[in-house]
């Protein structure tokens, strides 16, 4: 069932806290608690972008991980709340909170600082001064006017909660990135309908992550039921169904509108010069968040099951990838249609099929959906300080329909690609948005 | 392959040998440099050399950034041919220091250095046998209180004082969230004998090197500005149009066709390698370097393709030392290494500090141009490929044999320098400019030398590179030809006449004059 709103702003009233505080201080305690989550997760958008081995479905695991540790360290002291544990893939229950008085936002700031640090140990210098400097600040926001003794008994827990989950995470075949994604070696298949590098960049000469498909997942049980279809046959002849949509992005890309290449820019999302496709949905959660001033628990729920679903529609998606091994459009249309042409977006060095933002996005818009509603309108301005201007949708659907349509917009995908990746998305958020997270 | 192999050998074509890989030999103790560039996060970007001769013998001094320790001034005691010698002094011992530039501002035939800071810029004016006074303040220009990390200097048309660019990094106060926060590049264009109130260049995002360069050979140099992806949002790689008397304008897209590219710009080398008259762009980043050159200069639009890969000089990862991950360029310079008459290139690279996705070995490289345009790396049988973090550098002719040797700026550790002690047979020019009035040596001017059917082009700029910089002979390889046929196309556009220099020689070029030879005393 969705929080609409009403009911999102009533469940911190409704929920019977086991905090050892005064009720009209519980309420300020849950502010501080929002805060921290999301101060941290504006600080965590900018980590993906900076560190080097955030590669899209890198970073996508990363959030699924970073969700869950959330929601788990104030399921821990919250009876309302049901934990994942049981629920997610080899998660084992979380360390119990022992005797005496814990505070959430401590709780939850120590587990955020704890887990942050462990997933993005490899961040560069900035990255680090950014963590320790956070650590510090939100560390203060969370203990002020608390008893020290309540303050470390409650960060000792965010901790353990925090070590958990880096233990589990450590175990999903996804912790370790070499060459930033890049294999050393790649020996290119031998089809004329397969992939080749697009680029003349020396790295990007072997494909990103071959071998991502295989990750454990979050929330889907059965990997193999998520697979798309397979794409409409390859054919080179001209008025063959497989030309015509080549054709299509050569002809859409050659008369492009204003508005067409500001949408295709807007999802465009690159690694390491934005947060993801998965931290632009993000991004959207704590804009709604903000806007609509949604209780901690919520957020964090909604985080955590946003997460899983990101994370695990980029596994299922790089599976099909590299099952199908789809050459970009822009190798098609320059060998059989227009060796001039030049599509609008870079090409992602990977596979075409099937579109990895279209996976994310349909992914992402079942679970806010199912979270927070149909037709539930909002403000996009993950972009503005890129210049980009603020987008407006009427639903997290008619999002996720423009975030696909803008790879064709961008010439990086075809037609198919795009609405397979939306379908494949689709049925792995709703395994997600089925996850338990109230008691 | 083997084909080729066998044709080669077979023919014993000039065409299909590789070329000589010269030898260096380090020197740094021996010849008494021990400059450390250190400090934390404040400069994990600068540590900048400047080269120039300041005694007036001839030989280059070494000017060394210390970071968050001092810089040191380093006179050239070299005897020609000789091992390489300096003698450390106080001259200028300033901390903060990130990088310099030398550049005869006031144009008295005597060289000024331009000192880029952790807070305030300084402008020291020489006075002769390498003494220095601060000029910045009687010269009315504002040091700023920035991370200056960039600097490129020319004379615009009709100006006797230079116009000076100055590249800021980021908000240093910025703790927790020092994305985005990049400050404002500077212009300081002369008012008079003095400079007047800075020019924003806004947007600014994060330069790490900055160059005026004549990119379409209008006659009017634009700036170009190599900037940081890290921490800028919104931003690109950058060139500014700069009409005399005019506020400096952005490329934009729209207007001019600048194409967009976000890189970890660090450093530019700008040199004429693919011989079209036009000059090229090697910008450092992290992982793939880029060699841009024009697609169309008949179009006048600033587009260019990248063939860094075709051409071999993508330098994206360690050639030597076991650690594939990827390398983290900074400065690069084109220059005829083993005087065959074919550019080479040398790129600085050095983990930024603790970033474990990226090489901590990470040797510096030794790019030998080939008569294909396919370069060969050759940093490690050059003597060269140190693992030491490395920023800026200079290569330059210390010791006045004609053979280029080396100096490299390292985080942490002691600057290196290294003597080229190879027997190479092919031979060289170096020339000086010199015209009277205003910019002395000719910023801004282009040598042109003919070899063959073609015409080499080379800009002469103050700029670019890692925030390092040099002033002094202009070192030509000419490989087994006995004469060098030159000419100088002065900053005015003024054409000088085609010359045949005699190689293994240095000469003095004026405009109007013919060349005029000079020898080490």
């Amino acid at each position: 069932m969705p929080f609409h709103r009403r009911q999102v702003l009533g469940f911190t009233v409704a929920a019977p806290f086991a905090l050892a505080l005064k009720p009209a201080l519980a309420a300020n305690r849950a502010d501080v608690s929002r805060e921290v989550l999301l101060t941290w997760h504006k600080l965590i958008l900018e980590l993906v972008r900076h560190t080097a081995t955030y590669m899209p479905p890198v970073a996508a695991r990363a959030f699924g991980y970073i969700g869950v540790t959330a929601h788990e360290a104030l399921a821990t002291g919250n009876p309302a709340l049901r934990s994942l544990a049981g629920q997610v893939t080899d998660l084992t229950p979380l360390p119990a909170r022992g005797e005496g008085a814990f505070d959430e936002p401590c709780v939850l700031h120590a587990a955020l600082d704890a887990a942050v640090n462990g997933l993005f140990a490899n961040t560069g210098p900035t990255g680090q001064r950014a963590m320790q400097k956070m650590g510090e600040i939100m560390g203060r926001t969370a203990s002020d006017g608390m008893a020290e003794d309540v303050v470390q008994r409650s960060v000792a827990h965010g901790q353990a909660v925090a070590a958990h989950i880096l233990d589990w995470a450590a175990k999903d075949g996804g912790a370790v990135i070499e060459n930033l994604g890049f294999p050393m070696d790649y020996t290119p298949g031998s089809r004329p309908q397969d992939w080749v590098p697009t680029s003349a960049i020396r790295l990007q000469q072997a494909p990103l992550l071959p071998g991502w498909g295989t990750l454990r997942p979050f929330a889907v049980k059965d990997m193999a039921a998520m697979d798309a279809p397979a794409h409409p046959a390859y054919d080179e002849a001209p008025g063959s169904a497989f030309h015509g949509f080549a054709q299509e992005v050569h002809d859409v890309g050659k008369s492009l509108t204003d508005e067409q290449k500001l949408i295709a820019r807007f999802w465009s999302d690159d690694a390491m010069l934005t947060p993801t496709p998965a931290g632009h949905w993000i991004s959207i959660v704590m804009q709604i968040a903000d806007r609509d001033a949604l209780p901690v628990e919520v957020i964090s729920a909604t985080l955590a099951k946003l997460g899983c679903a990101q994370s695990d529609a980029f596994v299922s998606c790089w599976s099909t990838k590299f099952k199908y091994n789809l050459l970009r459009p822009v190798t098609y249309i320059k060998r059989h249609i227009d060796k001039a042409w030049e599509p609008l977006l870079i090409t992602p060095p990977f596979p075409e099929y099937t579109s990895g933002h279209s996976t994310q996005s349909g992914a992402a818009s079942t679970v806010l959906t199912a979270m927070l509603g149909d037709n539930f309108a909002f403000d996009d301005a993950t972009h503005e300080d890129e210049g980009l201007p603020v987008r407006s949708f009427a639903s997290f659907n008619a999002a996720a329909e423009e975030a696909a349509m803008s790879r064709m917009y961008g010439g990086i995908h075809f037609r198919f690609g795009n609405e397979a990746g939306l379908a494949q998305g689709r049925a792995i958020g709703a395994v997600a948005a089925a996850l338990k997270t109230e008691a | 392959m083997m084909r080729a192999l066998a044709l080669c050998l077979a023919l014993a074509a000039p065409v299909c040998a590789e070329p000589v890989v010269p030898t260096f030999t380090e020197e740094t103790a021996s010849a008494g440099i021990d400059t450390v560039f250190d400090g934390d996060w404040e400069y994990m970007v600068g540590g900048g050399v400047a080269t120039f001769d300041c005694s007036g013998d001839g030989f280059p001094e070494i000017f060394l950034s210390g970071g968050a320790g001092p810089s040191a001034l380093y006179l050239n005691r070299s005897p020609q041919g000789g091992a390489l010698a300096f003698e450390k002094t106080d001259a200028v011992t300033l901390d903060a220091v990130l990088g310099a530039y030398p550049l005869d501002i006031d144009s008295d035939g005597v060289m000024d250095l331009v000192v880029l800071r952790l807070g305030e810029n300084r402008l020291l004016r020489g006075l002769g046998e390498c003494r220095f006074e601060d000029a910045t303040q009687a010269w009315g220009f504002d040091g700023g209180d920035a991370w200056s990390t960039a600097f490129a200097a020319i004379w615009e048309k009709g100006q006797d004082w230079p116009t000076l660019a100055i590249g800021n990094y980021v908000d240093r106060k910025e703790e927790a969230f020092p994305w985005g926060s990049c400050t404002d590049n500077w212009l300081h264009r002369p008012e008079g004998a003095r400079f007047g109130a800075p020019i924003p260049l806004t947007p600014s995002f994060c330069a790490l090197s900055m160059l005026f360069t004549d990119w379409n050979r209008s006659g009017h140099p634009s700036l170009r500005v190599s900037n940081d992806r890290e921490y800028y949002k919104g931003g690109q790689e950058q060139m500014w149009h700069l009409e005399p008397g005019q506020p400096p304008r952005l490329y934009t897209e729209k207007d001019d066709g600048w194409k967009r590219l976000r890189i970890w710009g660090m450093g530019i080398a700008s040199a004429d390698v693919n011989l079209d008259g036009y000059p090229d762009y090697y910008l450092t980043s992290m992982a793939d370097n880029k060699l841009q050159v024009l697609k169309d200069p008949a179009s006048g639009k600033p587009d260019y393709a990248d063939i860094a890969f075709k051409s071999g000089i993508t330098a994206h990862r360690p050639y030597t030392g076991g650690d594939l991950k990827p390398s983290t360029g900074w400065h690069p310079q084109f220059a005829d290494v083993n005087n065959d008459g074919i550019l080479d290139l040398f790129v600085a690279k050095g983990n930024v500090a603790k970033m474990p996705d990226f090489a901590e070995k990470d040797p510096n490289n030794l790019l030998l141009g080939q008569p294909d345009g396919v370069f060969m790396e050759a940093g490690d049988r050059a003597g060269v490929a140190s693992f030491s973090i490395s920023r800026g550098a200079q290569v330059v002719d210390f010791n006045l044999d004609g053979l280029l040797d080396l100096v490299v700026v390292n985080r942490w550790t002691s600057a290196q320098l290294w003597r080229q002690t190879s027997v190479v047979e092919g031979g060289w020019v170096q020339v000086r400019l010199q015209q009277d009035g205003p910019n002395r040596d000719g910023i801004g001017a282009v040598i042109e030398i003919r070899r063959g059917d073609k015409v080499e082009r080379h800009e002469i700029t103050s700029g670019g590179g890692h925030v390092s910089g040099s002033v002094g002979w202009l070192h030509f390889g000419l490989g087994a030809a006995a004469t060098a046929e030159l000419r100088v196309i002065w900053p005015d556009g003024t054409e000088g006449d085609w010359q045949e220099l005699p190689a293994r020689s240095f000469q003095i070029l004026r405009p109007g004059r013919p060349a005029e030879a000079w020898s080490p005393m």
